[in-house]
């Protein structure tokens, strides 16, 4: 009994140190000098070296490539939002076979592995001239993330009574207010899954950006780390610095959001 | 009439992009994987199933192909049985839990290239955290070349993936877990149940739902494992860590060889597929109301 008692914390336990060591070596070994190197991994610096901190800002063209994944980012998830609870309205409404029909349409979306669409992406953006385009980067992933926000967006409006369209219908509103001023402010809590899912995924993605933005003035933030590394590929002091710099808008904003964050992926997932 | 109208206003604009940038693509794909085409040149020859046939018999991709098998399989087991653990020691609702969930979140909000070059840096065997903690524990015979050991390196990489995204499987289970109705357990109590005979009787039939759910990702996940790989070990050493994502990868922006990179994508999606079929149904079966 005392065993059995025992053993979830214990793995508790286990888990956060698994999870505590590489953030403590990220943190230490970016504030390290090249003569701390020496000394075992896990010790502390003998002194901070803040300076590793702006080398790496300004050597991996940071605050350029930040510019960058803001865009794209942004673009791209305020684009998913907006498609998808749009085209998700009528797909929750209308019981005609047709609608039926788009909905496994675009969730069939979901089972696609990036890799079938990949090569022939590569075509397609090279003959509309996107390849090296913000527009291109953008297009895929408001394509890729349109599938799984149409499924969030109509499982959540058919829970939203038909009542309150009707009642505002017969006010005089017409289907567009209707839909922007009283469904949409509605629909926030799916809003902000699909918000957050998508954009842990396109801040954090570097294949996109390999494969379609090579230009280095299109670079984003994981990109930019990426051709950085390779030039420094030893200096681990200056990597660990901008992989700080790099993940700390996603942290500020996960601890910020955090609750909807938890509750976002639980009912997304779960409730399917 | 006009309700059509204002139908098509609304689904029109994702219908195309979803079209152009996906469904096009994908539905082309079929067609790349049967041509010859080298991504430089602007023309391609229509080569039937030659494709498909040079892949069967690469013994690149029968290796690549056993490698994806080994790292799904590692993946779905040990992100639902670590994720699952977790989720029954955090299921509850007071402070210490929700600080604690957030905290096994964090790896999950790294990019996967970060994480990469964090475990390169943990694995490194001169330099390297773990095989200092193993010393300092005083297990040096247990010292390895985590990344560079031929039989080794498969499983380090599988680990930071791991390592990575488990409090995603958490979370959902944690959600099953709070869905269960709490006087289940007290009549279980009543009846003088003991913790694992709950776990096998109730807990376990009730999270179905959340379990399928982390099956299948987690699965998915694992059979098409590609950024990790490409940072911590680029397929080595020695094709070691090779599975298909990275060879179709390599084979495309490599090789130039955009023809037969996609019959192994048209394979991997086939793969994905079944396995996905395979796994919904009979992980449904076992799903109970109640």
């Amino acid at each position: 009994m005392r065993v059995q008692r025992m053993f979830l914390p214990a793995v508790l336990l286990i888990w956060s140190i698994v999870v505590f060591i590489p953030f403590y070596l990220v943190v230490t070994m970016s504030l390290k000098s090249p003569i701390d190197l020496q000394l075992s991994p896990l010790s502390w610096p003998s002194s901070l070296q803040f300076a590793n901190y702006w080398k790496a800002w300004t050597q991996a063209n940071l605050g350029h490539s930040f510019m960058n994944s803001i865009l794209i980012t942004a673009t791209s998830v305020i684009l998913i939002v907006i498609l998808s609870s749009m085209a998700a309205y009528p797909l929750a409404r209308r019981t005609e076979k047709w609608s039926a029909m788009l909905y496994v349409y675009f969730l069939a979306g979901i089972m696609v592995p990036f890799q079938l669409a990949m090569i022939p992406l590569y075509k397609l953006l090279k003959a509309l001239h996107l390849i090296g385009e913000y527009a291109g980067a953008i297009m895929i992933y408001s394509a890729m993330g349109i599938s799984f926000a149409v499924f969030l967006y109509v499982s959540f409006f058919k829970t939203v009574p038909r009542e309150i369209e009707e009642s505002a219908q017969i006010d005089g509103c017409g289907p567009f207010r209707l839909f922007w001023v009283i469904l949409f402010p509605l629909i926030k809590p799916i809003s902000s899954t699909v918000v957050i899912i998508n954009s842990l995924f396109i801040w954090n993605d570097f294949f996109i950006p390999m494969l379609f933005l090579q230009n280095k003035a299109m670079r984003n933030v994981p990109l930019s780390l990426f051709t950085f590394t390779s030039e420094y590929s030893n200096n681990w002091m200056l990597i660990f610095a901008a992989v700080v710099i790099g993940s700390l808008p996603l942290i500020l904003l996960f601890i910020l959001l955090q609750k909807h964050f938890i509750q976002g992926i639980a009912s997304g997932a779960v409730k399917g | 009439m006009k309700r059509i109208g204002f139908d098509g206003v609304f689904l029109m604009p994702a219908f195309i992009i979803f079209t152009l940038f996906l469904v096009f693509p994908v539905i082309s794909s079929f067609y790349y994987s049967m041509t010859d085409w080298n991504g430089l040149d602007s023309t391609m020859e229509f080569i039937g199933l030659d494709n498909f046939q040079r892949m069967f018999q690469d013994k690149a991709v029968w290796s690549g192909l056993k490698n994806t098998f080994i790292i799904a399989l590692l993946v779905t087991v040990f992100q639902n049985v670590i994720g699952l653990l977790l989720a029954l020691g955090l299921q509850g609702t007071g402070r210490i839990n929700r600080v604690m969930r957030v905290w096994f979140l964090f790896p999950a909000l790294l990019s996967p290239l970060a994480i990469g070059y964090i475990w390169s840096y943990m694995y490194n065997p001169l330099f390297g955290v773990i095989n200092s903690i193993l010393e300092f524990i005083g297990l040096s015979d247990w010292t390895q070349d985590w990344l560079g050991d031929k039989k080794l390196a498969i499983y380090s990489v599988i680990f930071a993936n791991i390592w990575q995204w488990v409090a995603f499987s958490m979370i959902i289970y944690v959600a099953g877990l709070q869905s269960i109705p709490r006087d289940m357990y007290e009549a279980s109590n009543i009846d003088g149940a003991g913790a694992l005979s709950r776990f096998k009787h109730i807990t376990f039939p009730l999270i179905a739902p959340a379990f399928t759910v982390n099956m299948v990702v987690t699965m998915i996940v694992g059979l098409k494992l590609f950024d990790i790989l490409f940072v911590m070990t680029n397929g080595g050493p020695g094709g070691a860590t090779e599975n298909l994502a990275l060879m179709l990868y390599r084979q495309a922006f490599g090789m130039n060889q955009m023809g037969y990179a996609n019959a192994i994508a048209i394979l991997m999606f086939v793969i994905i597929l079944i396995f996905s079929l395979i796994q919904v149904t009979l992980l449904r079966r076992r799903e109970v109301e109640y």
